[in-house]
């Protein structure tokens, strides 16, 4: 197992120094502690090595090499291999070390990054808060960062979507960017994505040189949606008028009536979420426009009645 | 080759060790312990192995050097090629620049200060300014809780109770903030329940100092977030639900105890319910994608919140 460790630093120095991609028979005869001589076992540890590497992210480059009658070459390429210089001051790495004791998400895998970063400066801190993860957030983060134009399946269509960035709002992360199909912005809760996503080549797409996905964060989950926005007003009683008022913010409130109940303004492009907000409130709030949303809440309502008949 | 010895994590870990080692020439064991989190043993056992490696054909002068003072100081030479660390793996990038930005989200927080910095730093070099974004919302009192959790003061909150839908007023030690499932919470020992209960922050309507500082004997009890935010009590009533298809997420969210699949992709979940006001609204939103089965009584409860709702509709109509 030493011996393991010992070829795989050896394998990673070997690639990074050469500046010409070396054959599985160079390394073969190069490294130490040695390969199995045994071709096909030999390529099995290799391959082997080389999976190890990928997992930890080694960037190894496959090259043709034509004058050995198109047999494969290894080599990893500096810019790929090195994190840039980031000049963190002790300050900064003790703030990032802070960050990752307070804040838990991915299994830790921040914590692994700081070690790169150059370790865990003073002495963190106590949980406060905890986001989900789900692994498809990784890639997607890889193709916001790469420009990297991502396919996935969602709600049994397939999506093509230039990501911009990604979001976590109310408990769960969106990927939020241009739908290539639909040829306009769209949010997606990354959860939903069904199986992985697939990446496409690195400056895949140009993104809008003014784009801020943070904007999807002051928009509602009722404007996360598929349809067409509509502005909706909602009488709320006077009871649960605080309530909105402190989720929505006052702007929202188009009305203030005598008995202290207000009506406010949503703009809706999700109609299950927003049914399920104006629900949420129970019989403290009824939808008053548009016609077709309340006709909708209506029949709603009348379905759940006569099911239990 | 699953049963493959874990090579990897300490490889990952050499990688990240040597390029500091390079950087700061003299640093000591128990420092790099410290530094990385590792066991000293475990650090002499890395250094050990490194002038074992280097590159072909290993002579001296290919091999790592690696030089361990009387006082612990260690030098590392002829490793130029880790003179930097490896780039970040996506979920490592992710995961410190979210955990960075959800700590800047946080109502108080500095937004020039290091934190600030050292993420502007980071997703400069992944080449993702701008692209993570977290909100972990700006409740109302959030930020006075927190002072009162610092100073340990007792106050009195007027608590709406969202699942029993009425108003509270109550006496609690604040033990704790936190941040799970997208809502701040309060752990707080409840004088009124004579027990520790979670708040939601958001449902805390005003917050009043009582002038008394929490008893020093009263410690937080709560270490980990995970697991506290609903405790189900043997006492609440069990429901047993059947949702389809696309009501999936109800397993997957909820604190169900028991999943049984039944015909045409639906699955019968048990949920535990402290208060009806949650499962009349649960049902209200899931419509016809979920039916109360058991217990008998609860059958009604979709119809009957319906019923009131509609009422309103209709009176108005």
């Amino acid at each position: 197992m030493t011996d393991r460790v010992e070829r795989l630093v050896n394998l990673t120095a070997t690639l990074l120094d050469t500046r010409r991609p070396l054959t599985l028979d160079d390394l073969a005869e190069r490294l130490e502690p040695a390969y199995p001589s045994d071709k096909a076992a030999q390529r099995r540890a290799f391959e082997r090595d080389k999976e190890t590497l990928r997992d930890l992210g080694v960037p190894i480059t496959i090259e043709t090499i034509d004058a050995l009658g198109g047999e494969q070459g290894y080599r990893i390429r500096p810019e790929d291999y090195y994190l840039p210089e980031l000049a963190l001051a002790a300050e900064e790495r003790a703030a990032l070390h802070v960050a990752v004791t307070a804040v838990r998400l991915f299994g830790g895998a921040g914590r692994e990054g700081l070690r790169k970063l150059g370790g865990f400066e003073g002495t963190g801190a106590a949980p406060l808060a905890h986001l989900e993860s789900t692994p498809a957030l990784a890639e997607l983060f890889d193709a916001v960062a790469k420009r990297r134009v991502v396919t996935f399946e969602y709600r049994g269509e397939t999506r093509r979507l230039e990501p911009y960035g990604v979001v976590h709002r109310f408990g769960h992360w969106y990927v939020v960017g241009r739908d290539q199909d639909r040829e306009a912005p769209r949010a997606f809760r990354v959860e939903r994505i069904e199986g992985e996503p697939s990446a496409g080549d690195a400056g895949g797409f140009v993104p809008p040189p003014e784009v801020d996905p943070a904007e999807y964060l002051r928009a509602d989950p009722m404007t996360y949606g598929e349809e067409e926005p509509v502005e909706a007003h909602v009488l709320v009683d006077a009871t649960r008028a605080a309530w909105v008022i402190d989720e929505l913010g006052d702007d929202a409130v188009v009305e203030r009536r005598d008995d202290e109940a207000i009506v406010v303004a949503l703009s809706v492009a999700n109609r299950a979420a927003f049914r399920t907000w104006v629900l949420n409130l129970l019989e403290h709030a009824e939808v008053l426009e548009p016609l077709d949303l309340r006709a909708e809440m209506i029949e709603w309502l009348r379905d759940l009645v006569a099911r239990a008949k | 080759m699953s049963a493959s010895p874990p090579s990897g994590p300490r490889l990952q870990r050499m990688l990240s060790l040597v390029p500091w080692i390079l950087a700061h020439p003299g640093v000591t064991i128990p420092e790099l312990a410290a530094r990385f989190e590792i066991d000293e043993r475990q650090i002499e056992r890395d250094l050990e192995l490194l002038p074992m490696c280097g590159l072909p054909p290993y002579t001296a002068d290919r091999l790592i050097d690696v030089w361990v003072a009387d006082d612990g100081a260690v030098t590392v030479r002829l490793a130029e090629y880790f003179e930097r660390p490896l780039r970040l793996t996506p979920a490592e990038g992710i995961g410190l620049v979210a955990a960075g930005r959800a700590l800047l989200a946080v109502p108080g927080a500095d937004q020039r200060g290091p934190l600030a910095t050292a993420l502007e730093k980071l997703e400069d070099a992944l080449g993702a300014r701008g692209g993570v974004a977290v909100d972990v919302g700006d409740t109302g009192e959030l930020e006075r809780l927190q002072e009162a959790v610092a100073a340990r003061q007792q106050l009195e909150i007027d608590y709406f109770s969202f699942a029993r839908d009425e108003m509270t007023t109550r006496v609690v030690d604040p033990m704790r903030v936190f941040h799970a499932f997208g809502e701040w919470y309060l752990g707080a020992y409840c004088h009124r329940a004579e027990a520790d209960r979670l708040f939601r922050v958001d449902r805390i309507r005003a917050v009043r100092p009582t002038g008394e500082a929490i008893a020093p004997e009263r410690a937080d009890a709560s270490d980990e977030l995970d697991d506290v935010v609903y405790t189900p009590s043997p006492d609440d009533l069990r429901v047993t639900l059947r949702v389809g298809p696309e009501a999936a997420w109800v397993a997957e969210e909820l604190p169900v105890e028991s999943v049984t699949p039944r015909a045409k992709g639906r699955v019968d979940v048990v949920l535990p319910v402290s208060a009806v006001g949650f499962l009349e609204r649960l049902l209200l939103g899931l419509g016809s994608d979920a039916e109360v089965v058991a217990p008998r009584e609860a059958r009604s409860i979709a119809a009957d919140a319906a019923s009131r709702v509609l009422e309103r509709y209709e009176r108005a109509s």
